[in-house]
Parts: structure tokens; sequence; C-alpha cells
């Protein structure tokens, strides 16, 4: 799988939403993205790409672009 | 009635097992087969649905999660390498686990027993761990969660390894478990630790308590002055008080001030405005809190000898300020939920000396560019209390290193030295 095809499953999986609800996709936008569904989210992140991400850079991901920034300090390009 | 037949077994060694515990071994801290035991659980509690219900048991589950307990092993090998006790040598482990912990978690936060548990495992031992004696569902569910990872083939061993129990208010049954143990993990208050310290432990056992302590804020003015997020602070200072309803051993009681006169009258409109906002239709003031508030800020007035006091409650009563003219010890005597705070102003650091020589000081949580002035001031000093100086939003993460006490090294062994 591609790096934004990881990255979308973790969306996917651990809020589980509908891909193509992605762009401009929000934290606290939808009910799953509520911060039980982050902690989700970035298990499923770190899982996807093998990393361990930051106290800071888990609390600065506030969106599904925001996200990509921060993936892109962890070397992974999406 | 048997000992045994006292205990309800809620997961892992039941009554045929958990005095076979001795037989097991001890492994190094964090150790690959009892990380990737927690990851699993970790994983399992993540996909559970009825986890999701429970911010806490969610916590934990990402708490055990891979990537974190990689980082912590990490940390805890820069820790150690400090201390110039190396934590792996090319020979094999130098440290391992003490063998069996026993631990008491607190009747008041559903979920701690579990981060005992974690912390224990990652020191290398086997564990038997007391939840609760209230039922809680987030016990359940922990447990329901751990179960289905022990039926894993690969991971059968875990359940002669780990043992939760619950039991009610009994001196036979904490003397028999006590008499398993290596070491014993008390978490307080201070009536408990009376209790269970009647039953007496092995030789060589080892003890750790948490306490009864008592918990303040630095808050630099200056830096609030220039604080564009204020919401942000606000939460974070939410968070370490009014969410636990200030009954926290890490909640702040007190404010303390670092500031010009003008930069802190300024500040303190500022931050307390912002509290305020958040506070407000968040908190909702429990009439017997509110009496209570209304009763500390009484006494405190009363006791104008100590501390010359001036007393601020708000309209609504949702943040009770008493600001002292001056810092005595006996200002930690007054503690009191939900929004109560003592607040001292002053251009140094100098007068924290009046209570942090007081071993009940636990946390200093910090507000600027404080921690280094605030842990060089504190050393110098000698002060028996201040364990943890963190930044304010951060007073109730639980971590391996808690109360001064280092967790994996307290719970383990140096061998070869």
């Amino acid at each position: 799988m591609s790096n934004l095809e990881l990255y979308n499953k973790a969306f996917v999986d651990g809020l589980g939403v509908e891909e193509k609800e992605l762009p401009g996709l929000e934290y606290q936008a939808i009910p799953s993205w509520d911060s039980v569904g982050h902690m989700n989210l970035v298990a499923a992140l770190e899982d996807a790409f093998d990393i361990m991400m930051d106290t800071d850079d888990i609390i600065d991901f506030s969106s599904y672009e925001k996200g990509k920034e921060i993936m892109a300090k962890y070397d992974i390009t999406i | 009635m048997r000992i045994k037949d006292k205990i309800e077994f809620l997961c892992g060694a039941d009554e045929g097992y958990i005095g076979k515990m001795n037989c097991w071994q001890a492994v190094a801290p964090f150790s690959e087969q009892y990380c990737d035991f927690l990851a699993a659980v970790s994983e399992e509690i993540m996909n559970d649905l009825e986890a999701r219900e429970f911010p806490d048991v969610v916590t934990f589950g990402f708490f055990c999660r891979r990537a974190n307990l990689q980082r912590m092993k990490k940390e805890y090998e820069e820790r150690t390498v400090v201390r110039q006790v190396s934590p792996v040598s090319p020979g094999g482990p130098y440290r391992l686990g003490r063998g069996v912990t026993f631990h008491i978690a607190p009747s008041n936060v559903p979920i701690n027993f579990a981060y005992s548990m974690a912390a224990a495992l990652l020191a290398g031992n086997c564990c038997i761990v007391r939840a609760s004696s209230k039922p809680f569902r987030q016990v359940d569910i922990v447990c329901r969660c751990m179960a289905a990872v022990m039926d894993r083939k690969e991971f059968v061993w875990a359940s002669l390894v780990v043992s939760i129990v619950r039991y009610g208010h009994d001196k036979e049954v904490t003397d028999y478990l006590s008499s398993l143990c290596d070491v014993r993990v008390i978490w307080g208050g201070d009536n408990t630790i009376a209790e269970i310290r009647k039953s007496p432990l092995p030789p060589r056992s080892t003890e750790i308590t948490f306490a009864d302590r008592y918990s303040m804020a630095v808050i630099s003015s200056a830096a609030i002055l220039r604080e564009d997020n204020m919401e942000r602070l606000a939460r974070d200072f939410y968070n370490d008080t009014y969410l636990y309803d200030q009954n926290a051993c890490s909640s702040p009681r007190l404010i303390y001030w670092l500031g010009n006169r003008e930069d802190t009258e300024a500040a303190k409109e500022k931050f307390w405005g912002a509290v305020h906002e958040f506070v407000k239709g968040r908190y909702e003031l429990a009439p017997v809190v509110a009496v209570e508030k209304y009763m500390t800020a009484c006494r405190a007035a009363l006791d104008i000898v100590s501390f010359r006091p001036r007393v601020v409650l708000g309209e609504d009563n949702l943040i009770g300020r008493i600001e002292a003219g001056c810092l005595k010890m006996s200002i930690i005597d007054y503690r009191c939920p939900g929004g109560s705070f003592f607040e001292y102003s002053s251009e140094k650091i100098d007068d924290l000396q009046h209570i942090a020589r007081s071993r009940t000081v636990q946390t200093v949580a910090y507000y600027g560019d404080l921690k280094d002035m605030i842990r060089e001031f504190s050393i110098k000093c000698g002060f028996f209390g201040v364990d943890r100086i963190v930044p304010i939003g951060k007073t109730a993460d639980f971590s391996l290193v808690w109360d001064g006490h280092d967790l994996i090294l307290d719970m383990s062994r140096i061998v070869g030295y």
C-alpha cells in the first residue's frame, strides 16, 4: 500500500469513517473523532508507519491535512 | 471460611496458582515477552466497543501501546545511564524484577490498578493486584480484555504471572497476600497505608507507599500576559483541578504568582477570567462542596494571625480565592475540593521554602519557563517535599517516575555488582 493508502486506512479504522469524508476532516467535527477516537487514530498511525509520535505532535494533530504535515516530520511523505 | 474463599479472582492466576507464583521467574525490565503482552492488551482495549464509553480505560490502552512502551524503555535506559547502572550489558541483564509484587489500588480511582500492574510487569515481576473493592465497570472491561489475550496460545503464560483480585477490608487476606510478595505497593491515603501496614512483610520485602500529598502551581505573571491562547491554558488548569474535583493529590491548591506587582495584578485578572469562562457550564458545584468552600474561606479569614488572608469569592462561587499575605506551612492544612485556591504573590521564588520543606508537598505545576529554576532551587534548599515539577495540564499524567519513585528501579534489583 502507498503511504496515502496507509494514512487513510488509519483514519477509516481508527475513527470508523469513510474514505470520501476525509478531506477537510477536523478534530471534534464528527462524534467519532473525540478524545477517545483521537487515541485510536494515533495508535493506528503509529502501527501503520512503525513510528513513535511525540506528545506535542499528538496534541497538534488537529485535522486530516495537518496530520500530513506532522507525518512529514517522521520522514513519511503522503 | 478458607482465606482463598474470601478472594474474588477476576483475571489471571486463580486460587490454584496464586500461591505458586514464587515458582515462576523474574525477568529483566522491559523484557520483550512482557512488552508483547501489554501491547496485545492495548490492542484488545483499543478495539473494544464497551471500552470506548470509558475515556480512562482507553487512556490506559493508549498508555500500553507498543510505541509508548518503546518510548518508556528508551527513557528508562537514558535515566539509568545517568545513574551509572547499566540496564543491559552484552553479557545479559544487570537488573531483574524483584519477584512477586502485591498492589493495593485506591478505592476511588477505578483504572489505577491497571497502571500499577503495568509498571510491575515492565519492571519484570509477577504481580497480584487488588482492584478497588467497589465494583467498577472499568475494572471488568480491562480484566475481560486481558483474559481474552491470555486465552491466546502465545500468552497463556501471562495467566500465571498476573492475578487481579478483589476482596473487602480483610486483614487475614492482606496478611496472606503480603506473605507472598517481595514488593508491596500501597496507593493511599494515609489511613489505608496504616491499615495495610498491620500485615507484616517477609524480611527481604520492600514497600512503596503513595500517601496523601499537597500540590501547588507556580505561574509566571509575565508569561500569562504574553499568552495568546488562554483557552488552552484554562483547559489544562481545569483538567488538573476541577476535573477531579480537586481531590487528586497532584491537584494544585496554592497558586504562587511570580512577577512584579503590576504584572501579577493584570495576570491574575486575565488568568481567572479565562478559567471562569471555561469552568462555567462545565462544572457543577454540588451544594455540599459550596458550603465547604465557604467554610474554608471563613476558617482562613479567622486565622488572620497566621497568614493575613484576603478572601475573594466570585458571584457564582465557582472559583474561591484566598490571597495569603505571607506563606506558612500551616496553609497545607486547608484542603477543600471544588475550586478553592490559596494565592501568594512575590517577585522571587524564595518564599517557596516556607512550605516546600514539608514532606507533604508533592507536585509543583508551572506555567512559564520555570522548570529548571524550581528544580535547582528545590535541590539547593534540600527540601523534604517537591517530587514532581510538571507543566500545568500534566499533573495527573501517569508516568513510571511517580512521587519521587522510579517504579522500574524500585521494583527491580541489581544482579552482579
